[in-house]
């Protein structure tokens, strides 16, 4: 009776079993559309076998649970992958707004800051006009027109990318408050997880701790670590910690010269969250760098156009006879001639060693009111002479800013910008074809059998080889065009 | 499949270099397959038979230059992401083989397990 009751016993337990595999089957199929959500397969586990009449005789298993099928290799490739492309992501959209200022509008030649390269030229052809006709009164006010239409361009532009800062500052604290709520939700996961981890899978809870990571790293350059039982250690990439198992630690901001400073308990870890990754890293390299370097550019432009032809109207004789003079206005600092504000104090810069310009580009305006008062005559001549005015007018092609002609800087400087915005742009498409590529082989894998894996596997080695193919096919050929190029050149 | 050609209505290089990063980020191997072949029948092609064509050649080069360059990174991206699935496949290969208890040959675990 005792073999009878036991067989009984041993279907019993097969049947639970059974139906608790089923269970996990129908939760697989409930949650086929749940975002995040890993299939999972049951566990099962032998159960001890029994003594009949001296025979050892098995007892069946039992099943204990079900197991996430996750690959943590992938989806650690994942995350990083999807750093690198938000970065490049919001770090593009801010080049796009800023290479916006100073590109025409389509179907117009000015842009939102208007046309500063056209501005360049039409400012010293005006004083070409006038070395003919100096005592044309129209002339004289077309070169003040000019003037004031550089400065109010150059102005705006210096302006709005002030502006795009400080929106940039405002966006960095909402993504660090974003951080710190989900470093705080991995904490507690993590210890929900470890609690559970050592007798039975966390299926969802690490379901949902797999997004939290996966939203973390669209926000901020990561590393993490498996710790015991399951538990998770995430640092910043340069090594500051924000989670430890149960713990978080938090990202807290102070004012640092004018900008928002981020910190990992006494470490300013600014500029390693800029270089780190994920829209954070992208925000503060367009706030820190990217804006810096278009608006020192600015100021540069600014400061030596004002600087040379303020100096050399006042060098000259304007309608009037009068000359300029060495004595400031008390109250702008402008001395008698000055067409434009002067920049304001210089202080050396230590480190270049050059004169510090900045604010220069964002100050710039046109002093002169009276365009009688424009120097167009050297200095003795009578007020016939346009000999001054055609000193200015070849300021155009002397070498007065950074040792470029005016016009010539801002070439370079725009197309410096527009050269870095097509760097990261390419950055971009192909950090976001990689997360593409990998988020197609996660599903594969995650969510179908062995074949299927198999399937993805082999269709992601075709795509490689042929890309490969074409890849290596095409770069012959133009390198094979270029040299064609060279020799007809030469020929 | 798309001709490409530098003759009659071509196949810009810069459209063919554009599509083949797209169909290699969406993992196409189909259409890269065809892209191979087309551009097999251009490498044919290739020998200009004027200086229009020439110039029309290498001014096509200069205008996929960015782009080329951009194809690369995928293609260096993808490569990357190879390594890391024949890593993970090892990886999981091994478990199969030698961890995976569901997956052992019933043969291998000896007798008494309770489901015979």
């Amino acid at each position: 009776m005792g073999t009878i009751s036991s067989a009984l016993s041993l279907m019993s337990q097969a049947l639970n079993a059974d139906q608790a595999a089923l269970n996990v089957v129908a939760n697989n199929v409930a949650n086929a559309s749940t975002p995040g959500y890993t299939e999972e397969t049951p566990t099962w586990q032998e159960n001890d076998p029994i003594l009949i009449n001296g025979v050892s005789t098995g007892t069946g298993a039992t099943e204990t649970g079900a197991t996430s099928q996750r690959d943590r290799v992938l989806e650690e490739r994942l995350n990083q992958q999807q750093q690198l492309a938000s970065a490049s992501g919001s770090r593009l959209t801010a080049l796009d707004s800023i290479q916006a200022l100073f590109t025409p509008d389509s179907g117009s030649s000015s842009s939102t800051a208007g046309d500063i390269g056209s501005d360049i030229t039409s400012f010293f052809d005006s004083f070409s006009s006038l070395e003919a006709k100096p005592t044309d009164g129209s002339l004289r006010d077309a070169v003040l027109s000019s003037a004031s239409t550089l400065a109010v361009d150059i102005s705006n532009a210096a302006k709005s990318l002030n502006a795009q800062r400080s929106a940039l500052d405002q966006q960095t604290t909402g993504v660090a408050s974003q951080v710190n709520a989900l470093t705080g939700a991995i904490a507690q996961l993590n210890t929900q997880i470890q609690s559970i981890s050592p007798n039975a899978d966390a299926g969802t809870l690490e379901d949902q701790r797999q997004l939290d990571l996966s939203q973390l790293s669209r926000l901020v350059g990561i590393n993490q670590s498996s710790t015991e039982h399951n538990g998770l250690e995430i640092t910043t990439t340069s090594g500051q910690l924000l989670v430890s198992d149960g713990s978080n630690y938090q990202l807290t901001s102070g004012n640092v010269g004018g900008v928002t400073h981020f910190f990992v308990g006494a470490t300013d870890a600014t500029s390693q969250l800029a270089s780190g990754g994920g829209s954070l890293g992208g925000d503060l390299t367009a706030r820190d760098t990217d804006i810096p370097n278009a608006l020192a550019s600015l100021d540069q432009l600014a400061y030596s156009v004002s600087t040379q032809v303020n100096s050399l109207n006042n060098a000259g004789t304007d309608a009037n006879g009068a000359t300029g003079t060495a004595v400031a206005s008390s109250t702008t600092g402008a001395k008698t001639l000055d067409i434009f504000s002067p920049p304001t104090t210089l202080v050396a810069n230590t480190t270049s060693g050059g004169d510090d310009v900045s604010g220069a580009a964002a100050a710039m305006s046109v002093v002169m009111s009276d365009s009688s008062l424009v120097s167009a005559a050297s200095l003795g001549q009578g007020t016939g002479d346009g000999s001054n005015a055609t000193a200015m007018a070849n300021l155009a092609n002397q070498t007065i800013v950074d040792g470029q002609t005016p016009s010539n800087f801002y070439s370079n400087f725009v197309s410096t910008l527009g050269s870095t915005v097509s760097n990261v742009q390419t950055e971009n498409t192909a950090q976001t074809a990689s997360v593409t590529q990998l988020q197609t082989q996660n599903d594969a894998l995650s969510s179908v059998n062995l074949n299927d894996e198999a399937s993805a596997m082999t269709t992601l080695e075709r795509s490689y080889q042929a890309a490969s193919q074409v890849f290596t096919m095409l770069n012959t050929m133009m390198n094979s065009a270029l040299n064609l190029g060279v020799e007809t050149a030469v020929a | 499949m798309q001709e490409a050609g530098i003759r009659g209505e071509p196949t810009k290089l810069k459209e063919l270099v554009v599509e083949a990063s797209r169909a290699l980020a969406r993992l196409d191997a189909g259409r890269l397959e065809e892209l191979a072949l087309s551009c097999q029948a251009l490498n044919r092609e290739l020998t200009p038979a004027n200086r229009e064509e020439r110039e029309a050649l290498i001014r096509q080069s200069r205008e996929a230059a960015g782009d080329m360059a951009t194809f690369s990174r995928v293609l260096e991206a993808t490569r990357a992401n190879l390594n890391v699935m024949n890593r993970l496949r090892d990886l999981r290969m091994g478990r199969l083989e030698y961890t995976h208890p569901q997956m052992r040959d019933p043969a291998d675990r000896g007798s008494g397990n309770g489901d015979n």
